[in-house]
Order: structure tokens, then sequence, then C-alpha cells
């Protein structure tokens, strides 16, 4: 399996990566939206993209709009891992075309529960 | 829409506890400690990061520490020895707890309000000062020995209806 974490701080980059990692994802990082979108467009097709809301130049909700305009890429699961916890926003990142949320802070469990609703883990792959 | 016009202590306890325990203390022997002594000199370099909420509700999070605190920090989340810690390094760790924190808070208030992207300043001695914002809750406390100030200060406006 192949992850994009896609996050302005190298910090969380690299706390998710750690994760992903022990998960067995195949794990490359983009530092905002327009970075990851660069990445896609040069064949790189992650499994799933793990995507922060508030980044400079091009914001999570933003990317999800643009990835979604794509039938191509419409294999990719997109997860918000985000500190925007308001239901308004959780809602408007679903609608853009989230299949999930997480919000910040979040312990490894977190996200390998997330990964294993969304049938890209197995219970207890980190074990 | 939220009707909550500022965050409670309590609150700011719960996520800042949330956060230390997600990353910073994840087994449960280094919590931040409120009101535990610390080492602290006037002359020391001070590290603050400050997210601002604006919209609904006006203010800023501000997460303010000794410069080997802010070290520390990023050596924990980046996996990193402490004196392999590089200012950028620094920036972005102690950035991203304010983000954290911040975006936690903004949660609590009301909607809707959007908030920044994180701001991180090191200069030597005295705290900033936020002009128009009043301190609403504060958290005062030592991390391993070095200190570290957890704060949400509000606009003058807010808070008062």
């Amino acid at each position: 399996m192949r992850a994009m974490v896609i996050d302005d701080s190298r910090a969380m980059r690299l706390i998710l990566r750690r994760i992903l990692s022990q998960l067995d994802f195949e794990v490359t990082e983009a530092g905002d939206g327009a970075q990851a979108l660069e990445s896609l467009n040069g064949g790189y097709v992650p499994d799933i993209a793990l995507v922060d809301w508030n980044m400079p130049v091009m914001d999570g909700l933003t990317f999800i709009t643009e990835v979604r305009k794509r039938p191509e890429l419409r294999g990719i699961t997109l997860m918000m891992v985000t500190t925007e916890s308001e239901h308004d926003q959780v809602v408007r990142a679903l609608a853009a075309g989230a299949h999930e949320y997480l919000m910040k802070p979040f312990t490894p469990d977190a996200i390998e529960d997330k990964l294993v609703l969304l049938g890209l883990a197995r219970t207890g792959a980190s074990a | 829409m939220s009707t909550l016009v500022a965050p409670f202590q309590e609150d700011l306890e719960a996520i800042t506890a949330d956060v230390w325990g997600s990353f910073l203390d994840v087994d449960g022997d280094t919590p931040l400690v409120a009101g535990a002594p610390h080492r602290w000199a006037e002359h020391d370099a001070t590290t603050s990061a400050v997210v601002s909420i604006t919209g609904a509700w006006q203010g800023h999070v501000i997460i303010e520490c000794s410069a080997r605190a802010a070290r520390m920090v990023a050596a924990a989340l980046l996996a990193l020895p402490e004196d392999e810690a590089s200012e950028d390094d620094v920036a972005d760790a102690v950035g991203e707890l304010a983000n954290m924190i911040g975006g936690n808070v903004k949660s609590l208030v009301a909607s809707p309000s959007a908030l920044s992207l994180p701001h991180v300043v090191t200069q030597p001695g005295s705290h900033q000062s936020w002009p128009g914002a009043e301190e609403v809750c504060r958290i005062d406390g030592a991390w391993n020995g070095e200190a570290v100030t957890v704060m949400v200060y509000a606009g003058v406006n807010e808070g008062k209806s």
C-alpha cells in the first residue's frame, strides 16, 4: 500500500510517516496541496492521502476538491487529519470528497483504526 | 452555531494534556505539570508560538517556553537528539503544538472562525505582549524541569457579553 502525507509541518509528516511505515505503507510526503498535486501529475498515485487542512499555498480542502474533479484519481482514498474539529468543517470536508476525518491530536491506534475502517489495514497490523 | 464566548481554564488544561499525551508524554512519565518548579531566568531566550483565531471570535493561543524546552519539543517530535534540532526544526515543532492546541480551542468558541498558520519567534528575555487582547486562561508549568506556558488571549470585546 502507498500513502501520501500532506502537511506543512515536517514534524507532523514524520510522525505520520513513522506510524504508516509500521503498518507497512510506503510513504511519500508533500508540504502543501500544490506539491501533492504536482506529485500526482507526475504519475505517483497513492492508495491513500492523509491531508492537513490549514496549509500555505494550497489548503487541504482545495486539494481534495481538485482531486475529486479528476476521474483518473478517484481510486485515491482521502482522509483529513487536522485540528479543524467543528461539525461544519467535517461536513464541508466530507462533502468535498474526503472519505474519513481524524482530528489532531491523534494516537497511532486512532490512525490504525481509521485505516482498518477504510479497508487499507488489518486489525493489529502494527503489533 | 457555538455560543461559548471564551474557553475555560479546564478546557485549556484538557486540550494541552491531550496534545502532550499524544506526542510528548506518550509513556505518561513526562507530563506538563502545572505550577511545578522549573528552571527560568529573565535573560534566557524565550520561544513563542502563536496562532490567531479570527471571525466570530477573536483571540490568540500562545505557547511560550524556554529555548531548551523548545529544542526538547523538536527532538521529541522529530525523533532526533536535542543538540541536532535546528532553528527550523524548533519553529516547525513548537508551531505545530500551537496549531494543535489552537485548533482545539477554536472548536470551543463562536463559529465561524478561522485559524491562522503558526508564527514562531525566539528572542532573549522578556515575554511578548498582545495589545488589544486580554488573557482568559493560562497554564504555567514545567516539562522535564523546563518552563512552558500556554495561554489564551481574547480580543478585548470578547467574553464580555
